[in-house]
C-alpha cells in the first residue's frame, strides 16, 4: 500500500467574490508529523484548514487527505478531527456526557478512554455536570480539545487551539499535541503563537511561504 | 441620582423613528389590520357566533368548570411565559440601563398586557356562559359574568406580574396552575365520556353576582394600584428575559420561523436545570441511549403526553375522519417529544462529524425512541376511545402499537426540515399572494402521516379487524424503511434533506 502523506495540497486557489484569499497554495503534512501555519489575521489560514477539512470547496487546486478526497464521508470523519467550525452541543447533555457519547460512538469504553482524566487534565473536572452552553468560551474551547484528543483519530486539524486558554492551559495543550504526534498522529494547525507551535512539536510555516503569489 | 424624565425621551425616539418611516405607514398598517379583521369577521361571523353563543347550551357543569380551569390556567401560563412585563429589544438595551423612572418605563407594557388579559378574560367568560348557562332573559347576569371574567383576567395578570418580580413562589405557583390546567383537561375528557346533558338550569341572580363582582373589582383595582407602585422593583434580568422572548416572538412572526421560539424555550429550560452526569445505557446503541436519557430527563413531558392521549376522546362526537386525523397528529406530536437531538444534528452536523456516524446510522438510531413513544401513545389513545365506546370492539391497542414507525418517521422527518425557505417562489391566488416557503415547511413531517391511511380509514369507519392491523404494520414498517434508505446514505454524515 502506498504510504500517502496525511495532507497534500497543490495549487489551491480560493477567493471571496473578487478578492483572492489563497493563490497557488501548496502544502504537505507527512504522516506522523505536525505542521503549524502562522500568519496575520485574514491571510487565509482558516480558509486553508476549511478546505483541507472538506468544509469549503476551493476554486482550483487539489487536496488529498491520506491519499483520498476530503469530504463528508463517515470514514473521513472517523480519521479526521477538526475544530475549524464553532461547536454545537446537544441540549440536556452535560460536558461529561458529551465526552462519553463521542467515546462510545467510536467503540471506546469511556473509563478506559479516560474521560474523567481528560476532563481533569483540561481543568474541567468541576464542570463535568455543567451543560456546555453554560461554560465560558475558554472552558468550551478546552472541552472541544479534550473530546478531540479523547477519540481515536489519525489527523487533527485545529484552528488556533491556543485561543482563549491561559498560559498554563496552553502549555498543557501543547504537551498533549506533542504526545499525539509522537504517538503517530498527524497535526495541521493554524496559530498566532510560535512558542505554542514549537512546544506542540509542529514544524512552523508561514502562509506566504506556501503561496505561489503573495495576495 | 438624577432621574431623567422619560416622556421627552420617548417623544424624541418616536419622532426620530417616524421620520424614517414612509408618510402614513402606521395609519396604513392600522387600516390593513382593521380591514383584515372586518373581512374575516364578515366571512366567519356565524361560526364565531356558534363558538361563543351556540343556539342551545351544550356543556355540563363539570365541562364548564373544566373550561374555566383550562382557559384561565392557560392565560396565566402564557402571561408567565411571555413576561408579562416586557420591553422592546431597543428599549431593553438603551432605556433599561438609563437613569429614567423604571415605573414609567414599564407602565405602557402593563397597560397593553392588562387590556389583552381583560379582553381574553371577558371573552372566555362569555363563551363559557354561552355553552353552559340556560337561555333566558338574563342580560344583567351575562354582563356581570363577563365583567367577572374580565376581572379574573386582570387579576391573573397582576399575580403574574408579582411572580415576575418575586422569588421562588412564582415557580411553585406555575406548577400549581399547570396542575389546575391538567385537571381541567381531565375534567373535559370525563365530562365528554359521561355524556351528561347541560345541567346548569338557572343563572346566579343579580343579587348574588352584583356584590361579588363589585367586591372583586375593588380588590383587583386596589391590587393594581399596589402593583403599579411597586413596578420599579421588577428585577432587570427578568425584564431582559421577557424582552428577549418578545423579540424572538416578533422574529418568529416576521420570519415565519417557529424554530426561533422553540429553540429559545429549549435553551432556557436546560439553562435552568441542574443536571448530574450519568452513564449512557451501555447496552443500547449510543444515540438511542442518548435519546432515552434526554426523554427521561423531561419526565413532565411524558406526563403531558399521557394526558394528551385522552384528548381524542373530546372528539368522540366529531366525524370519524376528524377523530382519525387527530389520532395521527397526536402520533406525530408524541414522536416529536424525542427528536430534539435530530434537530440539533440537522441544523449543524458538527457533532455528527465528531461522532463519525453516517446519516443512515444516525437516523436509524434516532427513530427508535420516537417510535416507541408514538406507539405507546397511539395504543393508549385508541384503547381509551375503544373503552369509552367511540369505536366498535376490535384490536385497537394493536393498531396503536403498529403505528409507531409512522409516528417515528413523521417526527424525525419534521425534525430534519430546518429553516423555512423564504426564497421559494410565491403563488398568486385570487385571495392574494401565498408564500410557499412556510407552506412547504409546514407539510414536511405531517406528509409522512399518509403512511397511516389504513388506520385513518379504520378509525373513520369505527371498525377494525386483524387484517387491517397487519396491512398498517406492513405499510408503516416498509414506509419507515424506505424513508430511511431514500433520505440517508452510508457515505455522508449530513442529516438535512
Amino acid at each position: 500500500m502506498v504510504d500517502h502523506p496525511a495532507v497534500e495540497v497543490d495549487g489551491l486557489h480560493v477567493g471571496y467574490g473578487s478578492t483572492p484569499v489563497l493563490v497557488g497554495v501548496s502544502l504537505t503534512v507527512p504522516r506522523g508529523q505536525g505542521v503549524c501555519v502562522v500568519g496575520e489575521n485574514g491571510i487565509g489560514k482558516s480558509t486553508l484548514l476549511r478546505c483541507v477539512s472538506g468544509l469549503q470547496q476551493p476554486d482550483e487546486g487539489t487536496i488529498h487527505v491520506f491519499g483520498g478526497d476530503p469530504g463528508a464521508t463517515p470514514e473521513f470523519w472517523r480519521a479526521v478531527v477538526t475544530t475549524v467550525e464553532p461547536p454545537t452541543w446537544y441540549p440536556g447533555l452535560t460536558a461529561r456526557e458529551h465526552a462519553e457519547l463521542v467515546c462510545r460512538a467510536h467503540g471506546q469504553d469511556p473509563d478506559q478512554a479516560g474521560v474523567d482524566e481528560a476532563l481533569e487534565r483540561f481543568g474541567l473536572a468541576n464542570h463535568a455536570d455543567a451543560i456546555p452552553p453554560s461554560l465560558s468560551s475558554g472552558q468550551k474551547q478546552r472541552l472541544v480539545l479534550a473530546i478531540a484528543l479523547l477519540r481515536p483519530s489519525s489527523l487533527l486539524i485545529l484552528d488556533e487551539p491556543e485561543q482563549r486558554l491561559d498560559r498554563e492551559g496552553r502549555a498543557d495543550v501543547a504537551g498533549l499535541l506533542a504526545d499525539y504526534v509522537e504517538g503517530g498522529g498527524s497535526l495541521l494547525m493554524a496559530s498566532h503563537d510560535d512558542s505554542f507551535a514549537q512546544a506542540s512539536g509542529a514544524a512552523i510555516t508561514t502562509m506566504e511561504s506556501l503561496s505561489a503569489v503573495t495576495p | 441620582m438624577t432621574v431623567v424624565p422619560l416622556a421627552p425621551v420617548r417623544r424624541w425616539i418616536s419622532r426620530t423613528q417616524s421620520a424614517h418611516r414612509e408618510r402614513g405607514a402606521t395609519l396604513g398598517s392600522l387600516y390593513v389590520g382593521v380591514l383584515t379583521i372586518a373581512i374575516i369577521g364578515g366571512m366567519f361571523h356565524r361560526q364565531v357566533g356558534e363558538i361563543f353563543w351556540p343556539p342551545t347550551p351544550d356543556a355540563s357543569a363539570l365541562a364548564a368548570a373544566s373550561l374555566v380551569a383550562v382557559i384561565y390556567g392557560l392565560l396565566y401560563l402564557a402571561l408567565r411565559r411571555f413576561g408579562p412585563l416586557a420591553l422592546s429589544r431597543p428599549a431593553a438595551s438603551w432605556l433599561l440601563p438609563a437613569p429614567v423612572s423604571r415605573r414609567r418605563l414599564l407602565l405602557p407594557s402593563l397597560r397593553i398586557t392588562a387590556i389583552v388579559a381583560t379582553v381574553i378574560g371577558a371573552v372566555a367568560a362569555l363563551a363559557i356562559a354561552g355553552h353552559a348557562a340556560p337561555r333566558s332573559e338574563a342580560g344583567d347576569e351575562v354582563a356581570l359574568l363577563v365583567t367577572g371574567g374580565a376581572l379574573i383576567g386582570l387579576a391573573l395578570l397582576l399575580i403574574a406580574t408579582a411572580a415576575q418580580a418575586g422569588g421562588r413562589w412564582g415557580l411553585v405557583l406555575d406548577r400549581v396552575v399547570g396542575v389546575v390546567f391538567a385537571a381541567g383537561l381531565a375534567g373535559l375528557v370525563v365530562s365528554t365520556t359521561l355524556d351528561e346533558p347541560a345541567s346548569v338550569d338557572r343563572w346566579p341572580t343579580v343579587a348574588v353576582l352584583g356584590p361579588a363582582v363589585g367586591v372583586a373589582a375593588v380588590v383587583v383595582l386596589a391590587v393594581l394600584a399596589l402593583v403599579i407602585r411597586s413596578l420599579a422593583a421588577t428585577p432587570s434580568d427578568r425584564i431582559l428575559d421577557a424582552s428577549r422572548t418578545a423579540g424572538t416572538l416578533f422574529d418568529t412572526a416576521f420570519g415565519i420561523e417557529p424554530s426561533f421560539l422553540t429553540d429559545m424555550i429549549e435553551r432556557r429550560y436546560w439553562a435552568r436545570r441542574r443536571l448530574r452526569s450519568t452513564r449512557l445505557f451501555p447496552r443500547l446503541p449510543v444515540l438511542v441511549a442518548q435519546d432515552v436519557l434526554l426523554t427521561l430527563r423531561r419526565r413532565s413531558r411524558l406526563l403531558w403526553l399521557l394526558l394528551g392521549a385522552s384528548l381524542p376522546v373530546l372528539l368522540g362526537s366529531a366525524p370519524g375522519w376528524v377523530l382519525g386525523a387527530a389520532v395521527l397528529v397526536g402520533l406525530l406530536i408524541a414522536g416529536m417529544t424525542a427528536t430534539g437531538n435530530v434537530k440539533t444534528d440537522a441544523g449543524n452536523p458538527v457533532l455528527l462529524r465528531l461522532l463519525g456516524l453516517s446519516s443512515r446510522q444516525a437516523v436509524l438510531q434516532r427513530l427508535w425512541v420516537p417510535g416507541v413513544l408514538a406507539s405507546l401513545w397511539a395504543a393508549f389513545a385508541l384503547t381509551l376511545l375503544d373503552v369509552v365506546g367511540d369505536l366498535s370492539a376490535g384490536p385497537w391497542w394493536a393498531l396503536g402499537l403498529v403505528l409507531g414507525p409512522v409516528g417515528a418517521a413523521a417526527a424525525v422527518h419534521r425534525a430534519r426540515v430546518g429553516f423555512v425557505r423564504n426564497e421559494l417562489l410565491p403563488l398568486d391566488t385570487p385571495m392574494g399572494t401565498l408564500s410557499t416557503g412556510p407552506l412547504v415547511n409546514a407539510v414536511m413531517g405531517p406528509d409522512m402521516l399518509l403512511l397511516g391511511i389504513p388506520a385513518w380509514i379504520a378509525i373513520a369507519q369505527g371498525h377494525l379487524d386483524w387484517s387491517t392491523v397487519l396491512i398498517q404494520a406492513v405499510i408503516g414498517g416498509a414506509g419507515a424503511r424506505f424513508y430511511l434508505s431514500g433520505t440517508t446514505g452510508d457515505d455522508r454524515t449530513e442529516l438535512s434533506h
